[in-house]
């Protein structure tokens, strides 16, 4: 609170929380995508995505763009939701008028990885500093800049009202220098991200080099914190501290070093390179390395170890520093003093490790096998064909086919290629790399060629109950069909990365793909489907509604799979524990 | 090699150019994953220019050549083989045998090479690695190197593309070389399938290669490193698996300039053979 609001947060308001904006409803990618298509929400920033080409049921996601007041598009080049209102696959078809559509469509141009500076964290936890190797061209700018010049234009608008809804903007602390093309000094983000002192002269020990106060001015050359905290222990509930994010602390301290820039290894665990949180920890429950009794299992992988009755060794202990591996827990004990000394895994209860996860998930706690929301054949495990807490997403726009349906026979299933990267923004549009995979295709077994009529390079159009679209046939052993349950079963293979934009040709996979969320964490499941597949080209304009009408009826209802339920009901019956709104039990 | 990390030939810095080393390279599809980094990579650094968005629906190679716009090229290679000890298909008894199979070419880099020895203008020179470098100030697009590369590496660039009319191919990155660098594909390549190094010592490790690779049910493993033929030897060789014909590599490589000799021998028979028709038909009607 501190971080965000300065001065303006005191224990008398709580420290500001009542200004920090509440999470009313499930805003994930989906649900607001919906939230989009009713016409709930009016304006959207799209940075560093192309939801027009890569993500599910991309036809939607373009129509529903169609319904925004306002749009904000970040890229590098001129992606396709940027242009959806003028040359998308709607508009050439007519299903959406430029001049009908009322969205205010801003482009900004963004600066690439190499042109901007800041810290990226991968999922080993680690955190590397990226410099900047080259000034961005001409109007290009970082998210950095982008988001720095908007809060500086809201604060400002917000200083010019008097509505108590603007408060939260006017008591944001926007202190932030800004080098000569105004972006913001990222380092000086990372320092408060790190964590200060916020009294000016506050009685710290080991001040380092520069007094341990780091980027002391604020946007007025005034005197804006004092020195920085050491790591996260340091940090206080009373205000008198302020932290960005607690769990990277110590990455930027009083010694005035950013680690997360730092590339000298001192030991195998890549200790001196980057910075890894928390408090630079490179192997998570590393007590597991040492025996119970406190020595390591093995010599040669030793991390840490109990000796002169403490914890030490390679790593940062991932264990309270000086508990003994033989101490058990009083009766009354709870939290990391109610765990043994020899229970590595401090962050479930017990401490111990899992085999299965016995809480918190939707389903589980073990593997099994349902078959896909879309399916030939009928899954052989259970009576349900389908996970009975998955998100279905229920809508006209979105629909299944059910199981076994005869106007799909074919499993679909989308990949990458080396050469593009995700929805093709960074490589349908340099040249070098455009040329090596220049055009749509499909992969389609010689059996299945031969079974529809199809030679190589022929051009053939995919159908499911979302959409279709047109690729070239690329026939080859490496498909190869599946025997389940007796029946044998085509399989056929798209690549994801095409679209309308730039210099190549290709339609957008995922103009095929439903919306789906598997139910815990709602990741879209886009490898299997069912489609047909229809030798020839696909016809443009006004044509391919009837085309897609005749392959793929349009009307009816929006559940045709019969464990799908009805929109905005709860699936399931009595094993869902799912939460949200479509498709999902409360 | 994989694993040697920073200390790979791939990555060390050298003093090959000052020192008059042969360089070479070896290059390994058994490794390949054909991600096409190398072509790349190549094509940056050489600001060599795209050629055109076609696809070709063979396999995943829409590159098809190597050319003047082409110098390093990825083939890929269906066969109904088995690759090693790896089984394919349903029956998982070998009885469907399928592989895939990766390899980026490049110009060999020959010992006796048939575009230099064919330059009139002396463009095509050999550097003091043992590699083949073309100056393109001094080219004037005769074409004369194109005929007679044994390999159909060489070629001219066609208009629009920039510096159209001049013969281009690998320079195996002499630019990079003169400043210790290793050429930019093998720098690149994630797997070390493109190694650079010593010629000599790459050879050792190619031989070492094939036994261990044979050793584990690649028989057919073998490598491609004409050296019998008049072009006595080539600076970029290849591990392959199976026929060098597979791979678009000519068994037996010539350089055009050997038959020189029986060219000069049959028109000066010819010249002969004429003037002795001329005199014979004078005598004939005289």
């Amino acid at each position: 609170m501190k971080a965000y609001y300065g001065k303006r947060a005191t224990a008398e308001n709580d420290f500001g929380y009542n200004w920090i904006p509440k999470i009313t409803d499930d805003h994930s990618f989906f649900e607001y995508l919906y939230a989009i298509a009713d016409g709930k929400m009016d304006g959207m920033f799209l940075m560093g995505q192309n939801s027009a080409v890569g993500a599910p049921n991309s036809r939607f996601q373009r129509k529903s763009m169609a319904k925004l007041k306002w749009f904000v598009v970040r890229d590098m080049v001129e992606i396709e939701p940027a242009t959806f209102w003028r040359d998308s696959p709607e508009i050439e078809r007519g299903e959406l008028k430029t001049e009908e559509i009322e969205t205010e469509v801003f482009f900004l141009p963004a600066a690439g990885h190499a042109e901007k500076e800041g810290a990226f964290t991968n999922t080993q936890r680690l955190l590397q500093w990226r410099e900047k190797a080259v000034d961005p061209p001409g109007d290009c700018r970082s998210e950095a800049w982008f988001i720095h010049q908007l809060a500086l234009r809201l604060i400002e608008k917000a200083r010019a009202s008097n509505d108590l809804i603007d408060e939260p903007l006017r008591a944001l602390d926007w202190w932030y220098a800004e080098d000569e093309i105004g972006e913001p000094k990222m380092e000086a983000v990372l320092a408060e991200i790190n964590g200060w002192h916020t009294d000016h002269v506050a009685a710290v020990a080991d001040r380092g080099p520069h007094g341990g106060v780091l980027f002391p001015q604020d946007r007025q050359g005034q005197s804006h914190h004092g020195p920085q905290v050491a790591d996260y222990n340091e940090l206080k509930a009373d205000g008198s501290t302020a932290c960005g994010c607690w769990i990277y602390s110590g990455v930027f301290n009083r010694d005035g070093v950013n680690k997360a820039n730092t590339r000298q290894s001192r030991d195998y665990l890549g200790h001196g390179w980057g910075f890894a949180w928390p408090s630079d920890r490179r192997i998570i429950y590393n007590r597991a390395s040492a025996k119970p009794d406190g020595a390591p299992w093995s010599e040669r992988k030793k991390l840490v170890w109990w000796e002169s009755e403490k914890w030490t060794g390679i790593d940062v202990p991932d264990f309270k520093p000086n508990k003994s591996p033989d101490h058990i827990p009083k009766d009354g004990q709870s939290g990391l003093d109610g765990q043994r000394g020899d229970a590595p895994f401090i962050l479930h209860e017990d401490g111990l490790g899992w085999l299965f996860v016995p809480k918190g998930l939707q389903d589980g706690p073990f593997p099994t096998h349902y078959e896909p929301l879309e399916s030939p054949v009928r899954n052989e495990l259970y009576s349900r064909d389908t996970n009975p807490v998955v998100n279905w997403f229920t809508r006209g726009e979105n629909r299944f086919a059910p199981p076994g349906d005869p106007r799909f026979p074919f499993v679909l299933t989308t990949y990458r290629l080396t050469e593009h990267h995700t929805a093709g923004g960074m490589s349908r549009f340099l040249s070098h790399l455009a040329e090596l995979q220049p055009e749509m295709f499909v992969e389609i077994s010689p059996e299945l060629a031969t079974d529809l009529k199809i030679d190589n390079r022929d051009y053939v159009c995919l159908v499911t109950l979302r959409g279709a679209i047109e690729a070239r046939a690329l026939v080859s052993r490496r498909i190869r069909a599946m025997q389940l349950n007796g029946q044998t079963v085509h399989q056929v293979a798209i690549p994801f990365h095409f679209g309308t934009a730039g210099p190549l040709r290709g339609d957008a996979a995922n103009d095929l793909v439903a919306i789906s969320g598997e139910p815990n964490v709602t990741i879209m499941e886009s490898k299997a489907m069912s489609c047909n597949i229809v030798p020839g080209r696909l016809p443009r304009g006004a044509a391919y509604r009837d085309w897609l009408d005749r392959y793929a009826p349009q009307s009816g209802p929006p559940n045709l799979h019969p464990e799908q339920p009805p929109p905005g009901a709860p699936t399931g019956g009595k094993f869902s524990r799912g939460q949200g709104k479509h498709g999902k039990a409360e | 090699m994989i694993g040697e990390g920073t200390q790979s030939t791939n990555q060390r810095r050298h003093n090959y150019v000052r020192e008059n080393v042969d360089v070479g390279f070896f290059t390994d599809p058994t490794v390949c994953i054909g991600c096409k980094a190398c072509e790349v990579a190549c094509k940056e650094w050489n600001e060599v220019p795209d050629d055109g968005f076609t696809w070709s629906g063979s396999s995943y190679d829409n590159t098809g050549r190597l050319g003047a716009s082409t110098w390093r090229h990825v083939l890929f290679l269906e066969q109904d083989r088995q690759k090693g000890n790896q089984i394919v298909g349903s029956s998982g008894d070998g009885a469907d045998p399928f592989r895939w199979v990766f390899l980026s070419d490049v110009c060999k880099h020959c010992e006796e090479a048939g575009c230099l020895e064919a330059c009139p203008t002396g463009s095509i020179i050999r550097t003091e690695v043992g590699s083949v470098f073309v100056q393109n100030d001094v080219c004037n697009g005769c074409g004369y190197c194109v005929v007679s590369c044994p390999f159909g590496v060489i070629d001219r660039r066609p208009e629009p593309l920039a510096d159209a009319g001049g013969a281009f191919k690998c320079t195996f990155c002499y630019d990079r070389q003169k400043s210790g660098l290793v050429p930019a594909c093998a720098k690149v390549c994630p797997t070390e399938s493109i190694v650079f190094g010593r010629l000599d010592d790459l050879r050792a490790r190619a031989h070492e290669r094939v036994r261990q690779l044979r050793e584990n049910g690649y028989g057919d493993a073998q490598l491609y490193d004409p050296q019998e033929t008049s072009v006595r030897g080539i600076h970029a060789f290849f591990l392959i698996l199976g026929e060098p014909e597979a791979y678009g590599l000519p068994p037996k490589p010539e350089v055009p300039t050997i038959y020189l000799r029986s060219a000069w021998l049959s028109a000066f028979a010819t010249m002969i053979a004429a003037i002795l028709v001329v005199f014979a038909t004078f005598f004939f009607f005289a």
